[in-house]
């Protein structure tokens, strides 16, 4: 390990914790915007009529467009110098991703907003409460989705892997790298399922607190 | 008078006559008489009552009509054509301001860059095109490029020196930025290099900077400022250089621009010959090899005529770089046309108009469908094989496919790629069809292994429900798979809308084609719409396909 150590440079785990960072900011974006985008679609195809009949197949393609696509959609559609109303509206590499992957967000929010305002309208609270943790995965899936950063150039945390991986000659070395990728998007994947399986079980308790209330 | 006496005076008269009428007669022949004489006529035309006003008024005429010469120049190239609030500087803009004095007219400066310059030209925003322009044989047909050409350069990559790039080999399978409409693009190509496309050449050092880029191809003028920083060069240097090309002013390519043509040929020639290029090429600290060379052929007697910029023996020719057009191009074009005048918006389809890239669209069709359905086979394969590992009794065999699944669920999709493309570059030499096959497996691992682990929970919810009683191990599996048909189904649907980002590791498909393709042609409005339609569709087939065996498989679940 310490030959290899010595072949990365020194603010090499710097680079890659503020590349990680980059990855929640993009997922954080992804998702508010997803919340309020997939809110309204949900609402739209409960309520039913016109805007229903609309709000199902734009749910239907935005389920089905693919987020590296979307993204590079984007980033060409774009002008660089747009401007509304005299202020700049061309997006950030950051805000790009983070774009593209808000038809992915939205319309999970979309379908499990339903199905949550469903659960609630049927008198099931702790129905309607899953939509939390439903929400906290999203949020991890998200963070592993901006990796696809990397391919418009924005420094998140695999850029900064994959930039040290290109100065390495040998495959063991970049497998060594590889696996220290892995390791630190891994445990921050765990510990955000660990805390979702800790919200279920909080949920589950004041459920089962309130039924025995109840009876 | 004596016979002798008047003899002597008729042929003084006649040499005298002959010296006077000699001087004139060469003048004429001289890229400075004709110059002057273009000059003084379409003044004359344009000082006519009325004449200002007259529809498609030559170009040169106008000019002196609206004492205005409109040069289109970049403002984010340096050594070339930089801004700084109103102050313009740059080889190419100091050349446009000596032309517009020849012609004793003021210059109106106008930004371009790469992709507009010519559509700016078309559309007669601007009088010529003077920014960093190589002269190639397919731009030949878009404008009327001024010979003698005004510079030269060569593409050249460029890297951090830590880097082993020493030629093409070396460049398979990387990613390059360059921006879009740069003449070496289709060459880089042709080299299963990836592009990261920019609107402005302007952008790439600052790119290699934050590590955005990790190489970079632009033409060596470009980056000579760059190299003048200590630090750059300390960090960066020169992989390889290709593809010289002589630079080129331009202009409409329409009849009413013959003689602004010919007057800036003439100045052209002049500028060589006088020194004149050298002189602002010195001001701008831009290299003068080129121009010193050039000066030395403008010099020769037979090129320092007013027909020097016709004759092959003076003048360099366009880089080879000829699109052979489609069978169907002219159609495309009518329907471009057609669809613009119908509905106001401008469609581009470049994949249908030239043959290398309508090679490249029907490649990356046919290799986005064979990734799709590789895709969704090694997720099935990935999925069974994970799921009956998993729920195998035996600990040595459950133990390991579980600790692969958490590994694959814990790495991002970015990275499973490259780990499985790295491994497959190490095993086998870079082609397309590796990188494809490494999508196809990551792909399949990926999503096979968060199927396989629904599979396994299915199984073990099986078992427990049955306790004790016997059923055959691989009943019971095929009732799991049935049980976690829709989870299978999700995973199926993931990977297929997980394809296009195999073009990160190479993989020839669409989306990659129609980058390659934007990268030398326009209309990446188009290009990109076209692209997502095509993915949303193929998509949106494979959730219906998936639907018809997610009810195959929860028959075969209910059934006894």
């Amino acid at each position: 390990m310490m030959p290899f150590l010595s072949k990365i440079p020194d603010d090499f785990f710097q680079q890659l914790l503020a590349g990680m960072v980059v990855n929640f900011e993009i997922a954080a974006i992804a998702l508010v915007l997803g919340l309020a985008l997939g809110g309204l679609l949900a609402l739209a195809r409960l309520g039913g009529g016109v805007p229903g009949a609309v709000a199902t197949p734009v749910i239907g393609l935005m389920r089905a467009a693919p987020t590296f696509v979307v993204m590079f959609f984007l980033l060409n559609i774009i002008p660089r110098d747009a401007t509304l109303f005299g202020v700049g509206v061309a997006p950030s590499g950051i805000m790009t991703v983070a774009l593209s992957l808000v038809p992915y967000s939205a319309s999970y929010v979309a379908d499990n907003g339903a199905e949550a305002l469903q659960q609630f309208r049927r008198g099931s609270p702790l129905g309607a409460l899953l939509f939390l943790p439903n929400i906290t995965r999203a949020f991890f899936v998200l963070v592993m989705s901006s990796s696809a950063g990397a391919a418009i150039g924005v420094t998140e945390g695999i850029a900064v892997i994959l930039r040290e991986a290109a100065l390495l000659h040998g495959l063991a070395d970049k497998l060594v790298l590889f696996a220290i990728g892995i390791l630190l998007f891994g445990v921050t994947l765990q510990v955000g399922f660990a805390i979702i399986r800790l919200l279920q079980r909080h949920l589950g308790r004041i459920a089962t607190r309130d039924g025995k209330g109840g009876t | 008078m004596p016979v002798w006496r008047s003899s002597l005076l008729v042929l003084f008269a006649f040499l005298a006559g002959a010296v006077a009428v000699l001087p004139a007669v060469a003048r004429a022949d001289t890229p400075d008489a004709a110059l002057t004489k273009l000059i003084e006529d379409a003044r004359a035309e344009a000082s006519v009552s009325g004449a200002c006003l007259k529809p498609d008024l030559d170009r040169l005429v106008r000019v002196f009509c609206e004492n205005r010469l409109r040069p289109g120049v970049r403002e984010y190239y340096p050594l070339f054509g930089t801004r700084d609030g109103e102050t313009r500087s740059g080889y190419d803009v100091d050349v446009g301001r000596e032309l517009a004095k020849h012609l004793g007219v003021e210059p109106v400066f106008t930004r371009v860059n790469a992709a507009s310059r010519v559509p700016l030209l078309a559309g007669d925003r601007i009088d010529v095109i003077l920014a960093t322009m190589g002269h190639n044989t397919q731009r030949d047909g878009q404008v009327r490029f001024i010979r003698p050409h005004y510079y030269q350069s060569e593409s050249t990559i460029v890297g951090p020196r830590a880097l082993a790039v020493k030629g093409w080999p070396d460049i398979a399978g990387r990613t390059i930025c360059v921006n879009i409409g740069n003449g070496s693009n289709a060459q880089i190509v042709s080299h299963n290099a990836r592009l990261m496309l920019f609107d402005e050449a302007g952008v790439l050092p600052d790119r290699l900077r934050d590590e955005t880029c990790f190489l970079a191809a632009q033409d060596d003028s470009f980056f000579d400022y760059y190299f003048t920083d200590p630090g750059f060069a300390a960090r960066y240097d020169k992989k390889f250089g290709f593809a010289q090309v002589p630079w080129g002013m331009a202009v409409a390519r329409i009849p009413a621009t013959d003689r602004l043509a010919r007057a800036f040929e003439l100045m052209s020639q002049i500028f060589h010959r006088d020194g004149v290029f050298i002189d602002i090429a010195r001001k701008n600290r831009v290299g003068t090899g080129f121009l010193e060379r050039q000066q030395a052929v403008w010099s020769r007697p037979e090129c320092n005529a007013d027909t020097g910029a016709a004759n092959p023996a003076c003048v360099l020719p366009a880089l080879k770089a000829d699109l052979e057009p489609t069978p169907f191009a002219g159609r495309v074009v009518a329907f471009e046309k057609w669809f613009r005048a119908n509905t106001g918006f401008d469609l581009s389809l470049p994949m249908f108009k030239t043959m290398p890239a309508w090679s490249l669209f029907k490649a990356g069709v046919v290799n986005s469908l064979i990734l799709v359905a590789g895709a969704l086979v090694a997720t099935v394969i990935f999925a069974l094989v994970l799921g009956a590992v998993q729920s195998t009794r035996w600990r040595l065999l459950r133990w390991p496919g579980r600790a692969v699944t958490i590994v694959l669920q814990s790495s991002p999709v970015v990275l499973t790629l490259v780990i499985a493309a790295a491994v497959a570059h190490a095993i086998f030499p870079y082609s397309s069809s590796v990188a494809l096959g490494a999508a196809i497996v990551a792909l399949g691992l990926m999503n096979g292994s968060n199927a396989g682990q629904a599979i396994a929970e299915a199984m073990h919810t099986l078992r427990t429900e049955r306790g004790s009683a016997s059923i055959r191990t691989r009943t019971l599996f095929g009732r799991a798979v049935g049980r976690s048909a829709t989870q299978i189904v999700s995973f199926l649907i993931n990977a297929a809308k997980g394809t296009p980002i195999a073009s990160f590791i190479g993989a020839p498909e669409l989306l990659s084609a129609l980058t390659d393709i934007t990268a030398f042609a326009s209309g990446r409005a188009s290009t990109y719409s076209l692209l997502l339609v095509f993915y949303v569709v193929v998509v949106m087939i494979v959730v219906w396909l998936c639907g018809k065996l997610r009810i195959l498989l929860e028959r075969r679940h209910e059934a006894p």
